[in-house]
């Protein structure tokens, strides 16, 4: 095992405080200079059912959930159970190992025993000397865990202050709590063989939705309006919480129908607006991204996706709605599709999505997925610098405006209402330079030719100024591996250890997922064979890479509703290059 | 000084000769130039439908849209920038059948903006089918053996959602017309306004001479909730039209933290700082 990293892991049932306290250990490993991760796997349910959160921390950068799990918190028998056998198979995650340990309260018996370090605590003894909150005894697990790994307890005390800070003596409660968990386990057990370089740097841990929402208020965001819906919502509640901090106007409306319309007419008055769902929010937006389009309102949607069709799986992860984000709404139009790669891309993705928006006057949509709005990274540095560029935006005029004036990059001057001089009408029916209807009473084909190419050509102009899509490892790559969106952080776990077999493969990156940057077929033309990886069932992107470039590829997928794992995803692509 | 000439839009209205939309048009118009309010601050948001198409018809800030989604449109542009007048406008299946979730919840909230329906009981645009406020009975093309589904009553739905001004108005009655919206748009809050409005095409029953012989102008105490909610009932030889209720309450707008004091549209963003950050570390 790697002694300078560790994959902790909870497990419990809904409601016993699982993911409160993997927030808490992640929160310890940033606080201690180390690079942290996590990972949620849970269901739709408030209580009961079986859940845990997953957290891996080193000093380096930490890009996924990782695969050996070296220290267990089991909540209750059956996670016990669950995790240290090998009955486990929630996704690919592996149980765990045999050098790793288990933390647990003594009082439960009756489990099969796996192979593994048993650690068994009077957790809930110890929680019951410092105060009435039976929840307690998660915080003594934690000291416990910290003490194995050889975490600061001082550390540890100030993560736990802030976490209770506000709950009255609950804060000091648990500290001491934790302390006497800290201690029992050092008088009582071994500690981990790992050396975790801790060190003094500071990091963000932040959610993708956090980070995301943060991208949107750096972009000068005004209003916020959006249903809920799961996993959109991180973004939702963070600026709700900081609405007046953040001067932004937040509101869930009657469904998402009116969110998209109401974000619409908030940027139709000159105000920075977006909304925000999952799959099936974003389907009742259908005919109002149309909209956007066609009477060239900036919009920007954050579309989180979670496994469909139809309600799916709620609480689980997909990258299966990208034919319907590119597809959505009739006719052609310009649209513009960001797909962040990792939780800090995700900040970035955004505020640019609102210049990009009002640049080209286009709906944006920032596509992200469960994975990325819901778990934990550390983040070292946001750059905070951001220039707002509101596009072009008319001055009073004397009469005479054309708001759909033709113009050689198809962009014309928006006339916000309350100018003088610019009165004029916007409209979903098609319309001419003044934006006066042409398809009631005489329809002139010449005139909707030319407005069609009005609108399309300002995608021209946004693919020229795109930005080079990433890569990594790619200069000298044989094999092209092909990730869109989240799974950036596993793929590149994967490339390397590719690499260190002695293959030579290189990861193309798309963030800017539609319309595709040209220069992807260039990447592509040449390697020796194209692995595109994706988390859905048909191998959407690996469709449009094949209809764009016309390459040949082969494909992984994963549907089952969880992330992919880098030791299995390694594998898959090994037995593909080797076929 | 804003004249009736400020308002006149360069398209001419394509509507059937005598349909009950050209009356509406006009007292729009001029119930904006009595109140001395400038076209550049007037936003009127349509729907689709026949009615829908008055923004093209007339010189202000025009968002003709979507079926049935005027009104969180309009919503929102209030919200952006209060400083604006701020005129929802559309058909009866518009607002009624589509819109319905939003009138309601438009209502509710009490959104300082007018929303006006032409109220002509019939699909127009699509060429006569029954709407939802077509009679028990009447013959369309969507109803060949008469319309089995009772008329909703727009009023009382606009009563029970909370609405603060609820008012009826007719077409063949230019004058009362004007003054009614005047008194929408004055009133701050939700001001819905159900205007009849003969179809001259499709509805041979709601006819110009139906209401004359049937509408009249109750004197009542628009304060009274039971009062308001009787006379939307009423329906049959006698039919009210006027304002049937008007209170006075706290708007969304003065509620919403973020936009009670200074409109949305006057307030730089803010300035992202390590220290919003803080929270994270």
């Amino acid at each position: 095992m790697k002694t300078d990293e560790v994959i902790i892991r909870v497990g419990g049932a809904a409601g016993d405080g699982g993911q409160s306290a993997g927030l808490i250990i992640a929160k310890a490993f940033s606080r201690s200079g180390l690079h942290a991760n996590t990972y949620n796997y849970y269901q739709s349910i408030i209580r009961g059912g079986q859940s845990w959160y997953q957290i891996r921390a080193s000093d380096r950068k930490v890009r996924s959930q990782g695969d050996d799990v070296n220290v267990m918190i089991a909540l209750n028998r059956d996670s016990l159970e669950r995790h240290t056998s090998n009955t486990i198979n929630e996704g690919g995650a592996s149980p765990l190992g045999k050098e790793g340990l288990v933390i647990y309260d003594q009082s439960i018996s009756d489990f099969r025993k796996g192979d593994c370090r048993y650690c068994a605590l009077p957790l809930s003894e110890i929680a019951a000397r410092h105060g009435k909150n039976a929840l307690m005894k998660n915080t003594v697990a934690i000291g416990a865990a910290m003490a194995a790994i050889g975490i600061s307890f001082d550390v540890l005390a100030s993560v736990i202050r802030d976490q209770f800070g506000s709950k009255g003596s609950a804060a000091e409660e648990n500290v001491k709590a934790a302390k006497e968990g800290y201690d029992h386990y050092l008088q009582n057990f071994k500690k981990l063989d790992v050396a975790l370089k801790t060190s003094d740097r500071k990091f963000y841990l932040i959610s993708g939705g956090e980070s995301l929402a943060l991208g949107a208020v750096n972009a000068g965001l005004k209003m916020y309006v959006a249903y809920p819906m799961t996993p959109a919502s991180s973004a939702l509640h963070y600026l709700a919480e900081h609405e007046k901090d953040f001067n932004i106007f937040v509101k869930i409306p009657e469904d998402e129908i009116s969110a998209v319309n109401m974000a619409i007419g908030a940027n139709y008055a000159g105000v920075r607006a977006m909304t925000g769902s999952s799959g099936g929010g974003f389907s009742l937006m259908v005919e109002a991204l149309g909209m956007s389009g066609m009477m060239e309102i900036p919009l920007v949607i954050y579309e989180s996706q979670r496994a469909g069709p139809s309600t799916g799986l709620p609480t689980k992860t997909e990258q299966g709605d990208l034919n319907l984000v590119i597809g959505a709404s009739q006719g052609d139009f310009p649209r513009i599709v960001l797909a962040p790669r990792n939780v800090e891309d995700a900040f970035y993705c955004t505020r640019e999505a609102f210049n990009l928006a009002e640049k080209y006057q286009v709906p944006v949509i920032v596509m992200s997925d469960l994975y990325v709005a819901e778990h934990y990274e550390t983040v070292e540095n946001f750059d905070l610098n951001f220039k707002i560029e509101r596009g072009k935006i008319a001055q009073p005029g004397s009469g005479n405006y054309r708001r759909y004036e033709y113009t050689s990059d198809g962009i014309s001057f928006r006339g916000l209402p309350g100018t003088a001089g610019l009165t004029h009408n916007e409209d979903s029916d098609e319309h001419n330079e003044y934006g006066d209807v042409v398809s009631d009473a005489v329809t002139d084909p010449t005139l909707r030719v030319e407005s069609m190419k009005k609108r399309m050509k300002k995608l021209d102009g946004y693919i020229r100024e795109m930005p080079p899509t990433p890569t990594y490892r790619y200069d000298d790559a044989e094999i092209a591996i092909v990730q869109w969106g989240g799974t950036q952080g596993v793929v590149e776990e994967a490339v390397d250890a590719l690499r260190e077999k002695g293959i030579r493969a290189g990861l193309v990156e798309i963030n800017r997922v539609y319309p595709l940057n040209p220069d992807i077929g260039k990447l592509l033309h040449g390697k020796k064979q194209i692995i595109v990886v994706e988390n859905n069932y048909s191998g959407q992107m690996n469709r449009l890479l094949r209809s764009e470039f016309l390459v040949k590829t082969d494909l992984v997928t994963k549907f089952d509703g969880e992330s992919f794992y880098p030791g299995a995803l390694t594998e898959e692509i090994e037995t593909i290059i080797k076929r | 000084m804003v004249t009736i000439a400020d308002y006149k839009g360069k398209v001419k209205p394509d509507w059937c000769p005598g349909c009950g939309n050209f009356a509406q048009l006009s007292a729009i118009s001029a119930a904006l130039v009595d109140m001395g309010i400038e076209p550049k601050d007037s936003v009127v948001v349509s729907g689709i439908g026949c009615s829908s198409n008055l923004p093209e018809f007339i010189n202000l800030y025009g968002f003709h849209g979507l079926h049935g989604r005027s009104l969180p449109v309009a919503s929102a542009i209030k919200w952006a920038n209060s400083k604006l007048t701020v005129l929802a406008y559309g058909g009866d299946g518009d607002g009624f059948f589509e819109g319905t979730q939003h009138f309601y919840h438009t209502a509710k909230r009490n959104v300082d903006i007018t929303y006006i329906v032409s109220d002509n009981q019939v699909f127009g645009l699509t060429t006569g089918q029954a709407s939802p406020t077509s009679q028990l009975g009447m013959k369309t093309k969507s109803t060949p053996e008469g319309n089995i589904e009772k008329p909703l009553n727009p009023l009382t739905i606009a009563l029970t959602a909370g609405a603060t001004f609820v008012a009826r108005a007719f077409s063949g009655d230019a004058l009362n017309l004007r003054e009614v919206i005047k008194k929408g748009i004055a009133h701050k809050g939700f001001s819905f306004i159900d205007v009849f409005s003969p179809c001259v095409t499709y509805n041979k029953i709601n006819t110009y001479d139906f209401f004359r012989q049937r509408v009249y102008k109750p004197v009542t105490d628009t304060k009274d909730f039971d009062r308001a909610y009787k006379l939307a009932q009423e329906w049959g030889d006698k039919i009210p039209i006027g304002v049937l209720y008007d209170v006075d309450e706290k708007t969304y707008e003065d509620y919403d933290p973020v936009i009670s004091s200074v409109p949305l549209i006057d307030q730089p963003p803010i300035k992202l700082t390590a220290e919003a950050l803080a929270e994270f570390l």
